[in-house]
């Protein structure tokens, strides 16, 4: 009995793999299909003839290159910035207790209640009489802006999950401050870091909205809107290069998900052992 | 990340990128006059046509530059509302008939009535400057509209042995007929995406005298009668009596019901008439089809108008100039090169005539261009609270219909109510 265990284990993840991956593959699938075999109703999981004019379309038509670029830019920056600010903050908001901590909870719930079509036109008004509208650095503070909260709630977790008493134990070694700081606390915190830092850059990668209001030239469109320029009025939808920009975009995430998953796990008891 | 050189590229990188960021243009007042132009044409084709009408434009008219600035439909109205809240709109803005009209209620669009020349508003049909006229005043010039005609597989038609309509319109009744004749061997006589229903038989309730509504913004009443009740009992009768509709498209898009009509299961489709451009591409080879004449109710083919329209922001410092390139834009030579690239049908009767002479039967250009002439009035444009009820009453309550979960007396009865719980 024992030994049917492990095969149905790997059965189980098998058809879990396949469930997750089933999207990915019709989407790479649709984005080499012609338009009239993606209107019929023989559907089929391989094209019956491979169409590459929909990458051509999806790079040429909308600029899509452009938008990467900067949908990269502003997911990195804001990410950085969330990270920056809310490291110190949310160790804070996790070991100081009282009423600061209390207040610093309460405004991060209220800050996630608002509907953001009802903070858009004031944060229009105030980035307006800052000249940065349509600019990528707006749309980047816009995006740290919304993500901070969160971030600081996912890490202040993180960092509560850090027994005190291994930083009560740096400093009977006689360690100062930020010495058990950078060199106990942090480590542990690494994959806190990073699964925020995943979380921050997938939500500036996907946003749609702040950049659909805030910004006005192509030249700053990023990759969102570049991509729902292919959905056209009156119904009508460019579905072969709508699937080959959808592919093209994933590819920036699925490198930097691969770039940060090692550090994910690597991180996770670095530090808590004194060498 | 313990490297010093590694922070200071980090560094680097983001002041590199701050700095891209923060680069543009200034605008000191002085040169020619500069107008904005956010377009929201979408297809490769229609970009190409706008561009190149603006371009020339550019090119005779150096005092008064034009700049267009793309954007897309998805998340429009969002964009424009924020716009003109903030006083940041585009002088001029591409938009529909079914959403200028609010914001030229809230004062947002100027009164381009004193702009518009003789010779232009008598181009346009009364129905459809109706559509962009609000309090009396013009606030759009319109560009570009569909109406919704029926294709069909002129081989399954034959095979039906039903004679294929060929005169000036085609009756409800005679579609009927036809879909019934062609329902057998396991083909069906029609497919219908209707999964948004009530955009469908607002626009073609006028063929039955149905308005729905009676008067204009928070003012205006919800009449259901027996021209509202029509077309949704008749499509009712021919999914479940007839069994002549392919049932599952009527929960589907429109462009999803094409693809059984493409597959030979369906004898006919009722589509957008934009979509003779798509059927023309996507069709299979030898696939043999035609656009039947337009459609007569009980008083005749109208179809109400919603048109693609072309606005001037009331805080734009250049209205009239900004009028002047409407004028030019919406010209005869103009509106035919963007309706053909859109496979659109011209708003003004000289691009839909010139249109029609250019392009002859091809595609069933003739019988859509046709289908042009009987657009009318659409009470529903004016209506404040219509969106909401359409939203969150009427298409519910119209796919619980259609589905047979309710009579008609339950239909009718669910959208007045719900008209009167969205006014309380």
């Amino acid at each position: 009995m024992r030994s049917l265990v492990r095969p149905a284990q790997y059965l189980a993840l098998a058809v879990y793999l396949v469930f997750l991956g089933f999207p990915l593959v019709w989407l790479v699938s649709a984005s080499v299909k012609s338009s009239g075999e993606l209107n019929s109703l023989s559907v089929s999981l391989l094209p019956q003839e491979w169409h590459w004019d929909n990458y051509a379309q999806a790079l040429e038509r909308q600029g899509i290159v452009r938008s990467a670029f900067n949908s990269l830019v502003v997911a990195l920056l804001s990410t950085a910035l969330v990270i920056v600010i809310a490291l110190p903050a949310s160790y804070v908001l996790a070991r100081v207790k009282g009423k600061v901590r209390m207040a610093g909870v309460a405004w991060i719930l209220v800050s996630q209640v608002f509907p953001v079509v009802l903070i858009i036109l004031p944060l229009f008004l105030v980035l307006r009489t800052l000249r940065l509208t349509d600019s990528l650095v707006g749309l980047t503070l816009v995006h740290m802006t919304y993500m901070l909260p969160f971030a600081l709630w996912m890490l202040q977790g993180y960092v509560a999950a850090v027994p005190v008493e291994l930083e009560e134990a740096g400093a009977v070694d006689g360690a100062g401050r930020l010495t058990v700081l950078r060199s106990i606390v942090f480590p542990l915190l690494t994959p806190g870091i990073i699964a925020t830092a995943m979380f921050s850059f997938v939500s500036s990668w996907n946003e749609f909205f702040f950049a659909l209001v805030l910004l006005q030239s192509p030249e700053n469109y990023t990759l969102p809107i570049t991509l729902k320029m292919f959905i056209g009025g009156e119904g009508k939808v460019a579905l072969g290069p709508l699937a080959a920009g959808a592919v093209l975009a994933a590819i920036p995430s699925i490198v930097f998900f691969s770039l940060l998953r090692r550090k994910l796990t690597s991180g996770l008891m670095a530090g808590a052992v004194k060498r | 990340m313990r490297s010093p050189r590694a922070w200071k590229g980090i560094c680097l990188l983001l002041t590199g990128a701050l700095l891209a960021g923060c680069g543009g243009s200034g605008d000191d007042g002085s040169g020619p006059v500069t107008l904005t132009f956010q377009s929201l044409s979408d297809q490769p084709a229609a970009i190409a046509a706008t561009n190149a009408i603006v371009d020339s434009w550019n090119e005779t008219h150096p005092d008064v530059q034009v700049d267009v600035v793309p954007a897309g439909w998805d998340g429009i109205y969002d964009k424009l509302i924020t716009q003109f809240n903030a006083g940041s709109a585009p002088d001029i803005v591409h938009y529909e008939a079914a959403g200028i009209a609010q914001f030229a209620a809230d004062g947002y669009l100027a009164d381009l009535t004193p702009h518009m020349s003789p010779q232009t508003r008598e181009d346009i049909p009364p129905g459809v400057l109706d559509s962009v006229t609000v309090d009396g005043k013009v606030v759009a010039y319109p560009t570009e509209l569909q109406t919704y005609v029926v294709f069909a597989n002129k081989a399954l038609l034959d095979r039906a042995g039903v004679p294929v309509p060929t005169g000036p319109t085609m009756s409800w009744t005679q579609l009927r007929e036809i879909a019934r004749a062609a329902t057998k061997d396991g083909v069906h006589g029609l497919s219908w995406g209707l999964s948004s229903p009530t955009s469908t038989f607002v626009a073609m309730a006028p063929a039955f005298g149905g308005q729905y509504f009676r008067g204009r913004g928070e003012d205006a009443e919800l009449s259901i009668g027996p021209g509202e009740m029509a077309l949704p009992e008749l499509v009712r009768a021919m999914a479940y009596e007839d069994r002549s509709i392919l049932p599952v498209t009527l929960t589907q898009s429109g462009s999803k019901a094409l693809a059984p009509f493409y597959a030979g299961q369906v004898a006919m489709t009722v589509q957008g008439s934009y979509q003779a451009a798509n059927i023309a591409k996507d069709a299979p080879e030898g696939f043999e089809w035609i656009a039947l004449p337009p459609l007569a109710g009980s008083v005749g083919p109208a179809q109400a108008a919603n048109p693609q329209t072309l606005s001037v922001n009331a805080d734009s410092e250049h209205v009239a100039e900004a009028a002047e390139f409407l004028e030019y834009f919406t010209s005869t030579e103009n509106l035919v090169k963007l309706n053909a690239a859109d496979a659109l049908i011209p708003a003004t009767t000289s691009a839909r005539e010139a249109l029609a002479e250019e392009l002859g039967t091809q595609n069933g250009w003739d019988v859509i261009l046709a289908s042009g002439e009987h657009v009318t009035s659409a009470p529903y444009l004016f209506v404040s609270k219509y969106a909401q009820w359409k939203d969150t009453v009427a298409t519910p309550a119209y796919q619980r219909f259609l589905a047979g979960e309710i009579d008609a007396d339950g239909l009718a009865r669910e959208l007045r109510d719900g008209w009167q719980s969205t006014n309380d």
